[in-house]
């Protein structure tokens, strides 16, 4: 009883963090047993539906319908039923993106920080270039050519651009252990390279790993949506941003239809605050004195 | 910087901003000049309908990149002729007729006497002839100039105000196509005494010291800025001094741009712009909620003017199944018109059943495809899944285990392309790739950069489209007509001109043909018509949807004398080159 | 020292070299060009276009687009060394200078600003929570501060114009000045500009800094542990100096450099905000010359943030030894 105490004493953060995530992420993937979510689609609802809690939703939309309970917007789609279909599509790009793009940059910053050397310097010249470059321009390009716009599509694209930034500090942090004495000692016991990179070095860096790919995942989540709001995403497939997109478009803010953009955003903020509390409690997982400066 | 400089940082800003708020009269910000100059009850504010534009220094309306609906065309540059859709005739402007012989390859234009450019030298046969030869020399380069090159041969000036044009060959539409605005703008005249000697693939035109651009409109360029263009009133101009028409009562023009729909449509609730751009129904309401004096082309449903592009979904006649005329008509019977209406459009348009805009002179052409029972025998409106359904298994398509049709393995798919700025078409895709889904077919929708759908549409690289290519038609039944002729088709890789879908049918383009060349209102062109309708018909090339909407607000708070349905004086966008009759037309409320 | 100076310099010239074959290459990939988007645009308003082959073909040729791919590089290459910037494709006959040079103003002025902004922000809300001297009212509402962290700066943006501006009507919704006042040196143009500032800087300013502020709290901790600091309070020097001389000044260098990078970001983050704002700035520039495959504007614009990003990084990199003299740089070392 103590121990879990104090375990949700010292890890509350990342208590609450993954709490919030698991929530938004069970919604959207147990939603479509309780909801009907092709009801999500254009035309299956009536136009422009108020939430079913507002009183007197005035002249320009009709009485709230309990089928809606959410609302509904211009084209006839059923907020409820968008919002359960569209938030794991979020996510899901968020950590397709991060998997693979941290998977990249694992490997990379593991050899050039191990190997060092010229090929160190390659990669760091490289990761250098692509991070100066502005991501959100190149994608907004490859997005008009690509012939199919689909999540996993979007997810890779989105990799390309999320990489350099683990490989950075993956190969700082293995340079800080490299000359730390239990690689020394594993060295000296006769340890392939190979062997202490993954078996020595790697299990060590791991809380460290994990919240470097939270704060990718969010990050990945971000690109995507910016890009969606852009109207560059995917279209019968509901996605968060697409929904901003189609709000802007239509002009929700002035004609009053804050439940259009208004539901979108307050998942995003859930999903974005759950994630960075994630990403805050893995940090002081692998930094303890993170949690704070003791007290005097 | 230290926190407590921090901290009063933050007080400042928060203290600024209460004192910030504005009255509901005056948006123009904190110590905005309101001298005379911008009085609001002299000045008559319009948006920009294409956009920043982001080159505010080029006024070289020839070059591609250049714009001219930001006042430009509608304010300093006067046309030649003025086609008006509302009564159908070409109004004379700058030129007074233009005549031609029966053989139809020479034109005859004469000028009216007394236009003057706006630094006072006499706009004359000269810069006329200097223009279209300027345009041949730098064709295919210069806007309207391949245009021109196919069918001039030589200019010739018969004396000060009168020039003849020698075609190479017949061209009824002549001066409609290039001289009278007929869609939007046209071919303008520029003052020899200035462009001689440019080369005017590079000159700009903008010189604020020497007063350039110079062209003969009632109005000057005053001030220029990324966001906005002021133009102020010429008290010299031609038309007042000659007697023509009184100086239009406006002192000051401006033309600016605020950004998305929404920060554009409460910009005009709160009485910053008179006349609005294209918004969508929705907005429109809430305008009218914020602001009682707002109106539109009409009081009833659709409200909307219907401009002249209507839409249509586009096939690709080298992609299979596409390519199959009875494909295309059960594509036609699945998909649902009035719903379209309703859900893309909230009620703000009409179906169509043809590829003609529907004003007066295309509808008396429809007319008479309905009566000829035409319309009974191919029933384009006709929503019938169960039909589209039998033509689709008649052809060997069966249910696979997803629920889509599917032959020899391969699905039945249809990917609709739209350009990615206009969300008017995007709308209707959605809807139709779920009328399709819902049949069976296996459709989606897709964005594209406008290049990107550009090059795809002329490259012939996609299945289907959600367009308005058909376009071309105003008064008389060719040019749209011609759009689907033969003629244009290259091979996919090419870049076609027109008819990028590739619909090969030798005896409609022979009609077609046929019709190019007799006179305007030939009584012959109907017979013609009516035998290509039915080819047409038959082959649905390409699948009308809906008519074109604008849904162009007007505020009657400062400025009254707008063009509506009750008072058709002329058509109402205010991006087109036709807003000259507009803004002779404007009276001051003298709020 | 000075292999490194040179092998830094070296890495920095080809990381810009790398940034521009990059942006040289990725638009090109996608069909269409200016003069298509242009035509494309011109057949929405005019209803057609004709001889529109012709007249992309003509440009086209005019603009070397269909010189083989070497050429048109090494044309790049050598208007980028002789420092000229080129036409605009879609903006013809306007060149990239002129427009950078209308629109840079803006982004700097607006963006740079609240970064920096953020940055001192952020930085100080960071340290302030790292610090035990704080007292504990502060500590408790500073987090809440940064829950702002979360929300998009887009999404924020759109947020405020519906509160701020529509809403209350405090402050307007669109553009960088208000309508009819002259640019120039006066009051009205400046207070105007701030007016219509604020909204945009805020939107960003708001949702950067938590990124800061972990951080320097990170920093600052680590700085907490090291033996100077125990040093300095056994000194008996002021809790004020020891916050400020040893700790701030130590843990704020690591943050310099996140703030070079992180211009890079602005960049970026600009398209969607001057999108969102109708800002006129040069990310919205990137934005239309990508929208209309406007090679040359693309590079041009690219090419002089990846330099201004790349130089920022390579002269702090540069001055870290001089500032921190603890940090060699010779071979065997972590650098």
């Amino acid at each position: 009883m103590d121990r879990l105490r104090s375990l949700l004493e010292n890890h509350w953060k990342l208590g609450l963090g993954l709490a919030i995530v698991l929530t938004v992420a069970g919604t959207g993937l147990m939603g479509h047993l309780v909801w009907d979510v092709t009801r999500a689609r254009v035309g299956s609802t009536e136009l422009n539906l108020p939430p079913i809690w507002v009183r007197n939703p005035g002249p320009m939309f009709p009485k709230p319908d309990p089928t809606s309970p959410l609302g509904s917007d211009s084209s006839g789609r059923d907020m409820l039923a968008l919002l359960i279909a569209a938030t794991p599509n979020s996510l899901r790009v968020g950590v397709v993106a991060a998997g693979v793009g941290m998977a990249a940059g694992i490997f990379l910053g593991f050899t050039a920080g191990f190997l060092g050397g010229w090929v160190d310097n390659t990669i760091r010249v490289v990761a250098d270039a692509v991070i100066t470059v502005p991501a959100l321009a190149v994608l907004i390009v490859i997005s008009s050519y690509v012939r199919q716009i689909d999540l996993n599509n979007m997810a890779i694209l989105l990799a390309c651009f999320a990489w350099p930034a683990p490989t950075r500090t993956i190969r700082a942090q293995v340079l800080s252990m490299r000359h730390r004495p239990f690689v020394q000692m594993a060295r000296l016991s006769g340890a392939s390279s190979f062997e202490i990179m993954f078996l020595e070095i790697l299990p060590n860096l791991l809380p460290y790993l994990a919240a470097s790919f939270t704060g990718t995942v969010s990050a990945s989540i971000l690109a995507a949506t910016g890009l969606e709001a852009l109207g560059l995403g995917p279209t019968r497939i509901p996605t968060l941003g697409m929904t901003i997109f189609y709000a802007i478009k239509a002009s929700a803010i002035l004609r009053g239809m804050w439940w259009w953009w208004g539901f979108p955003i307050f998942m995003l903020v859930l999903i974005f605050s759950g994630l960075f509390l994630v990403t805050i409690g893995l940090d002081e997982i692998a930094n303890p004195r993170l949690r704070g400066a003791p007290r005097r | 910087m230290t926190v407590p400089s921090i901290g009063s940082l933050i007080l400042l800003l928060l203290i600024c901003a209460p004192g910030c708020k504005r009255s509901r009269q005056d948006r123009s910000g904190p110590g905005a000049r309101t001298e005379r100059d911008l009085a609001r009850k002299n000045t008559v504010i319009f948006d920009i309908d294409g956009g920043r534009v982001m080159n505010p220094d080029v006024w070289n309306p020839f070059v591609p990149g250049s714009r001219s609906d930001h006042g430009f065309h509608q304010a300093i540059i006067e046309p030649l002729f003025l086609l008006n859709y509302e009564s159908g005739e070409i109004l004379p402007w700058l030129g007074e007729s233009f005549l031609h012989d029966d053989s139809l390859t020479t034109w005859t234009l004469r000028l009216r006497p007394g236009i003057e450019w706006s630094d006072g030298e006499p706009f004359d046969a000269d810069d006329v002839i200097f223009t279209a030869n300027m345009l041949l020399e730098h064709s295919p380069h210069l806007l309207y100039s391949a245009s021109l090159a196919t069918w001039i041969d030589h200019v010739e000036k018969v004396d000060d105000l009168n020039v003849r044009f020698h075609l190479k060959r017949p061209n009824p539409r002549f001066q409609l196509d290039y001289w009278s605005v007929k869609i939007w703008g046209g071919a303008n005249i520029v003052p020899q005494h200035i462009w001689e000697g440019k080369d005017p693939i590079t000159f700009k035109n903008y010189d604020p010291a020497l007063g350039w651009p110079i062209f003969t409109g009632p109005y000057t360029l005053e001030r220029v800025s990324p966001t906005e263009f002021v133009y102020v009133r010429n008290r010299d101009w031609w038309g007042a001094k000659s007697g023509w028409k009184p100086l239009p009562r406006p002192e000051r023009l401006v033309w600016t741009w605020y950004g998305p729909e929404e920060t554009r449509a409460a910009s005009m609730a709160n009485g910053q712009l008179d006349s609005l751009m294209d918004i969508s129904y929705g907005a429109f309401q809430a305008l009218q909620m914020r602001n009682k004096n707002i109106i539109a082309w009409s009081k009833e449903p659709p409200y909307a003017w219907l401009d002249p592009c209507p839409r249509t979904l586009e096939l690709n006649h080298t992609v299979e199944p596409w390519n199959d005329p009875e494909m295309r008509w059960a594509l036609n019977y699945a998909l649902n018109r009035d719903e379209i209406v309703r859900i893309a459009y909230e009620n703000t348009t009409l179906p169509n059943h043809h590829f003609f805009p529907a004003y007066p002179p295309l509808k008396r052409l429809v007319h008479l495809v309905e009566e000829k029972g035409l319309y009974e025998r191919f029933p384009v409106m006709e929503h019938n899944p169960e039909k589209a359904k039998r033509i689709i298994e008649s052809k060997g398509y069966q249910r696979n285990n997803a629920g889509y049709y599917a032959k020899d393995g391969k699905e039945l798919v249809l990917l609709i392309t739209t350009h990615e700025a206009f969300i008017e078409k995007q709308r209707i895709a959605q809807v139709l790739v779920e009328q399709f889904q819902h049949l069976g077919i296996n459709a989606t929708t897709r964005n594209e950069a406008g290049a990107t759908w550009q090059d795809n549409y002329q490259f012939g690289r996609f299945e289907a489209r959600m367009g308005w290519q058909a376009t071309g038609s105003i008064n008389e039944p060719w040019n749209s007509m011609d759009s689907m002729n033969r003629r244009w088709i290259v091979p996919v890789g090419e870049r076609a001109q027109f008819n990028g879908w590739r619909w090969d049918h030798q005896a409609y383009s022979d009609l077609v043909d046929q019709i190019g060349v007799l006179p305007l209102g030939d009584p012959r062109i109907d017979e013609l018509f009516l035998r290509a309708m039915e080819i047409w018909l038959r082959d649905l090339p390409v699948i009308p949807i809906t008519q074109a909407k604008k849904l162009i607000p007007f505020d009657t708070t400062h400025w009254e004398g707008w063009p509506s349905k009750e008072n058709n004086y002329i058509h109402s966008p205010t991006w087109w080159q036709s807003t000259h009759l507009i803004l002779h037309n404007l009276e001051p409320t003298g709020r | 020292m000075k292999v490194y100076l040179l092998q830094r310099v070296g890495m920095f010239f080809l990381t810009v070299w790398l940034g521009m074959t990059l942006i040289f290459i990725i638009p090109r990939l996608a069909p269409g060009d200016p003069v298509a988007a242009m035509v494309s645009r011109m057949t929405a308003q005019a209803g057609q276009v004709e001889n529109s082959a012709e007249i992309i073909e003509a440009w086209r040729a005019r603009f070397g687009l269909d010189d083989p791919l070497p050429i048109q590089y090494l044309r790049y290459m050598k208007n980028v060394f002789s420092f000229r910037l080129g036409y605009s494709l879609a903006y013809f006959p306007t060149t990239v200078e002129e427009m950078v040079r209308d629109t840079l103003p803006w982004t700097v002025g607006l963006l740079a600003l609240a970064t920096v902004l953020s940055f001192l922000l952020g930085n100080t809300v960071g340290a302030l929570l790292a610090w035990r001297g704080t007292p504990g009212l502060a500590r408790a509402l500073l987090p809440i501060s940064l829950t702002f962290t979360s929300i998009p700066p887009f999404m924020l943006g759109i947020l405020l114009i519906y509160v701020f501006s529509f809403g209350l009507e405090w402050f307007p919704a669109a553009g960088n000045v208000a309508r009819g006042i002259h640019p120039g040196i006066s009051f009205s143009f400046l207070v105007s500009v701030l007016h219509h500032g604020i909204l945009p800087a805020t939107a960003i300013i708001i949702t950067t800094m938590g990124f800061w502020a972990l951080g320097m709290r990170g920093m600052m901790i680590t700085t907490d542990g090291e033996d100077y600091m125990i040093l300095a309070e056994a000194k008996g020097l002021r809790p004020r100096r020891i916050f400020f001389h040893y700790g701030v000044r130590n843990a704020i260098l690591p943050q310099v450099t996140a703030l070079a990078l992180s211009f890079g970001g602005i960049a970026g983050g600009a398209v969607i905000i001057e999108y969102i704002f109708t800002y006129p700035g040069m990310g919205y520039l990137l934005y239309q010359g990508i929208v209309n495959n406007d090679f040359v504007l693309i590079q041009g614009i690219v090419t002089i943030m990846i330099v201004g990003v790349s130089l920022a990084v390579l002269i702090v990199d540069l001055l870290y030894p001089l500032i921190d003299p603890r940090i060699t740089y010779r071979k065997g070392s972590y650098g």
